[in-house]
């Protein structure tokens, strides 16, 4: 079995991108902001930049070794690369780009991406879905050992986006491959990836299955881009064994955490209750506020109140009435909200 | 679309084409087809024809064969002195012709820098048809040289990235995405070139002389047949019309070439193409 | 309706623009068409005068096509008697001549020291004139008289006017050439004169004649009257030209 090794450390634009990771035949997504360096990792293992300093290594075949001044150019490196913007051959049609990598298995790629029917076209005269499906069909054309992804959903509109994540997490999971994918969407590295990596400002802040990054968020970046509210504050010990956090913007709220000093108080959409009035339930913690607007998402609702945002059903959001402007009271455990210390 | 603008732009391309198109169309009237065949076969015209095929041909050639890897290495790179690299590649297109035949004199002339070493080498270049070669590659080479600079700069990096990711070296790279994607800027660029070379006189005249059958090429034999049978003059200026009409359509007429998606290079894709 | 006089103004002044560029104002100095070798000493003769300077052949046929010349002046009569024949121009008048000389590069690379030795140097890079051009006219009037027209099989190039002839030899890319005296004394540094035997020199005869229906008429006549005054012809005998 052949792990990916990959050592990085490389001066960009304003900060230094230093990782390291290795990889079994699993997919490891890397999720940060845009500009946190994700796209260079790729490029660096695929042999379109070379860094400052690094090892790249696919079992024990180094591709590039800055010490042993190894560097093989990316066609002697056996990866798939699919790009953001799916970089397909403008002037090929769909066979001919996926024959780009490799005309054995055009074939039968073709079919397994149900893009037969297209083998005759253009790129500039496909969607975005048939799009991504010709990348992807050409980046395994080559039989690469490393699969790599930049951002395979975010050119594509929502509601194919979900689709396609749905297909996109069964191939890989069929292909079986050391996969690097790259993503500014947590979910979408939630759905699709074993091991999550939150990588900002050059380094990864925390690496390990998405479950946990949610359950145990090593710092106030990873707690908000898992999409947890983040709430500033000062922490003391509170009463009864609690962690009070005195908020920057004013009340109280506790947790069932260790902190002290400067906090962040993390807590999960999902994990607020809304009401109309504040009930003596056994949440500690009640925000009341305006509802400032209402998002629907399927079957759920995002509500924003006051400096919160929820996440209800749809059909308690019907049966609460709720409308823009009115007030209502946001509620949380204690045991539902983790601390963060803020840099 | 009877906006006063939508008139106003219907008479400029009414004025700027039958502009254009009035001197050539002249030289096909002013004197009677029959006369027009009679002047292309005399041997002066047949002399100069000869010379031209031969030289621009040859010319043409090498400034494609060498001129392009070099623009692909140009283009497709960044660094400092690329600015002055391109400007210095770009300066005999403002010389004047005479000046720039002065340079070819100064280069490989008999008393040039490189004289005494073709001279040695038993090679001397002016007054022979490599010198009517030379003047065309050194007037009209730039021309090609900076449109395929800017084909190749053009070519979206992210393909070519692409290309060797997916196992194709710099030489397939080239070859298969490269040169494909460039090849509108590269067949514009040497449309100009060619039709430069063709038209070139006053380099020519000066470093390679005139001489029919040797070094007179269809713009010298023009000028000097003014005063001696205008008719052959007439007849040798519809032949550059003719020869010049029949490159330039093929350039945009050869399918495979026009078929990218990048806007600027599809000489036939309606404006909102994309 | 601003946006109307503003185009308005644009044409007027357009038009305007044009008409001055295209009209010739009359009764301003003369446009003279004047044959190659006398492009140093003319302007000396008359400073105020336009000159064009080019082979006397090409000239004439472009006043004949109707170019906008006041004053043709040829460097053989063949030329303004053509155009005075055909009543394009006035009566011609003979105002200087000139030799011909064979002239080779200063640094005499084929060691020419005589017309003879032409025929003596198999390599030999001759420069020559186009027949119609006046000095090729006279450099095969000379090469006849001493039955060496078969020299011209060594010519390299048939220049449009003598002073390209005069160019190539200056730089040293031609070896041997035929131009005129004054041509020589111009360019004096750079050339070496080879006298031609005498009973071969032809008549070189420079004559000036007034386009009919010259714009510039008055001053026209006045170039006339200065190529044939005691200063203009002291200028032409400064520079090299015989005065009849």
């Amino acid at each position: 079995m052949d792990t990916l090794d990959l050592t990085l450390d490389h001066p960009l634009r304003s900060f230094r991108l230093s990782v390291a990771a290795t990889l079994g035949r699993e997919t490891l997504a890397l999720v940060g902001p845009s500009g946190a360096g994700k796209s260079s990792v790729l490029r660096a293992i695929a042999g379109l930049l070379r860094p400052e300093r690094g090892r790249v290594a696919l079992g024990a075949e180094a591709w590039l070794d800055t010490e042993a001044g190894i560097d093989l150019p990316p066609e002697r490196r056996s990866v798939g690369l699919v790009f953001q913007e799916y970089a397909l051959f403008p002037h090929l049609d769909v066979r001919r780009n996926v024959a780009f990598g490799g005309r054995g298995r055009v074939d039968e790629l073709l079919e397994r991406f149900r893009i037969s029917h297209l083998a005759q076209a253009r790129p500039a005269d496909l969607s975005g879905g048939e799009r991504q499906r010709v990348a992807l069909a050409r980046a395994l054309a080559r039989d690469p050992a490393v699969l790599l992804l930049d951002e395979p959903l975010s050119a594509l509109d929502a509601h194919t986006r979900a689709v396609v994540r749905a297909e996109l997490a069964e191939l890989l999971a069929e292909l079986r491959l050391p996969t690097l994918l790259v993503t500014h969407d947590f979910e979408d590295a939630a759905a699709l990836a074993d091991r999550v990596g939150v990588i900002v400002g050059g380094r990864i802040l925390q690496l390990g299955a998405a479950a946990e990054l949610l359950a145990a968020p090593a710092d106030a970046f990873v707690a908000s881009f898992t999409g947890a509210n983040l709430l500033h504050g000062t922490a003391r010990p509170g009463p009864e064994g609690l962690t009070e956090v005195v908020l920057d913007a004013g009340g109280s709220m506790y947790s069932v955490d260790e902190g002290h000093g400067r906090v962040g108080l993390a807590v999960f959409p999902w994990e607020v209750a809304l009401a109309r009035a504040e009930s003596a339930d056994s949440a500690v913690n009640h925000v009341r506020g305006e509802v400032r607007s209402l998002v629907e998402l399927g079957n759920r609702v995002r509500v924003r109140v006051g400096p919160l945002t929820a996440e209800i059903t749809t059909a308690s959001a019907e049966r609460l009435a709720l409308r823009e402007g009115e007030d209502v009271v946001a509620s949380f455990k204690a045991t539902a909200s983790r601390l963060v210390p803020l840099g | 679309m009877r906006s006063p603008f939508g008139v106003v732009l219907a008479l400029a391309t009414a004025l700027a084409l039958s502009f254009l198109l009035l001197p050539i169309l002249a030289i096909f009237v002013d004197i009677p087809p029959g006369q027009l065949v009679d002047g292309m076969n005399d041997p002066a015209a047949i002399d100069a024809l000869l010379v031209t095929l031969k030289t621009t041909l040859i010319a043409n050639a090498v400034i494609l064969l060498v001129g392009t890897p070099a623009a692909y290495l140009i283009g497709s790179h960044s660094f400092r002195a690329k600015p002055f690299l391109v400007t210095a590649v770009e300066l005999p297109l403002v010389l004047p012709p005479a000046v720039a035949g002065i340079g070819l004199l100064a280069a490989f002339g008999r008393f040039g820098l490189l004289g005494e070493t073709l001279d040695v080498l038993g090679i001397s270049i002016p007054f022979t048809q490599l010198a009517v070669v030379f003047a065309v590659m050194f007037v009209a080479g730039p021309f090609y040289l900076r449109a395929a600079i800017s084909a190749f700069e053009s070519v979206d990096p992210t393909l070519t990235g692409a290309a060797r990711t997916l196992g194709a070296g710099p030489a397939r790279t080239f070859a298969r995405v490269a040169l494909p994607l460039a090849s509108g800027g590269l067949g514009a660029g040497w449309a100009l070139c060619f039709a430069r070379g063709l038209g070139e006189f006053g380099a020519t005249i000066m470093f390679a002389g005139s001489l029919q059958g040797v070094t007179q090429t269809l713009s010298l034999a023009v000028y000097e047949q003014f005063d001696v049978d205008f008719d052959v003059a007439l007849a040798i200026g519809a032949e550059l019309v003719v020869i010049s009409a029949f490159l330039l359509l093929a350039v945009k007429l050869v399918p495979k070439w026009t078929r990218s998606t990048s806007p600027s290079t599809t000489p036939f894709a309606p404006f909102g193409s994309r | 309706m601003r946006r109307g006089l503003a185009v308005a103004a644009v044409l007027g002044v357009a038009v305007a623009l044009l008409a001055g560029f295209t009209t010739t104002r009359a009764d301003g100095p003369a446009t003279v068409y004047a044959a190659a070798s006398l492009t140093e000493v003319l302007p000396n003769v008359s400073p105020s005068s336009r000159f064009q300077f080019a082979g006397s052949n090409q000239l004439a046929l472009q006043i004949s096509r109707g170019a906008p010349a006041d004053v043709f002046v040829s460097a053989s009569p063949v030329y303004t008697q053509g155009l005075f024949r055909d009543g394009v121009v006035e009566k011609p008048r003979t105002f200087a001549t000139n030799s011909l000389v064979l002239a080779v590069p200063r640094s005499n690379p084929a060691e020419i020291r005589s017309v003879f030795d032409l025929a003596k140097r198999p390599k030999l890079k001759l420069v020559v004139a186009g027949q119609k051009v006046p000095i090729g006219l006279y450099t095969r009037e000379v090469l006849k008289r001493l039955a060496l027209l078969k020299v011209l099989r060594k010519s390299v190039s048939q220049e449009p006017d003598v002073k390209g002839i005069v160019g190539k030899l200056a730089l040293g890319e031609a070896d041997a050439g035929f131009v005129y005296a004054t041509d020589v004394r111009a360019a004096s540094r750079r050339l070496i004169a080879i006298p031609l035997p005498k009973r071969s020199r032809p008549t070189v005869r420079y004559q000036v004649a007034v386009v009919k229906g010259a714009q510039n008429r008055e001053a026209a006549l006045e170039l006339v009257a200065d190529l044939l005054s005691t200063d203009g012809r002291r200028e032409l005998r400064k520079a090299g030209f015989g005065v009849p």
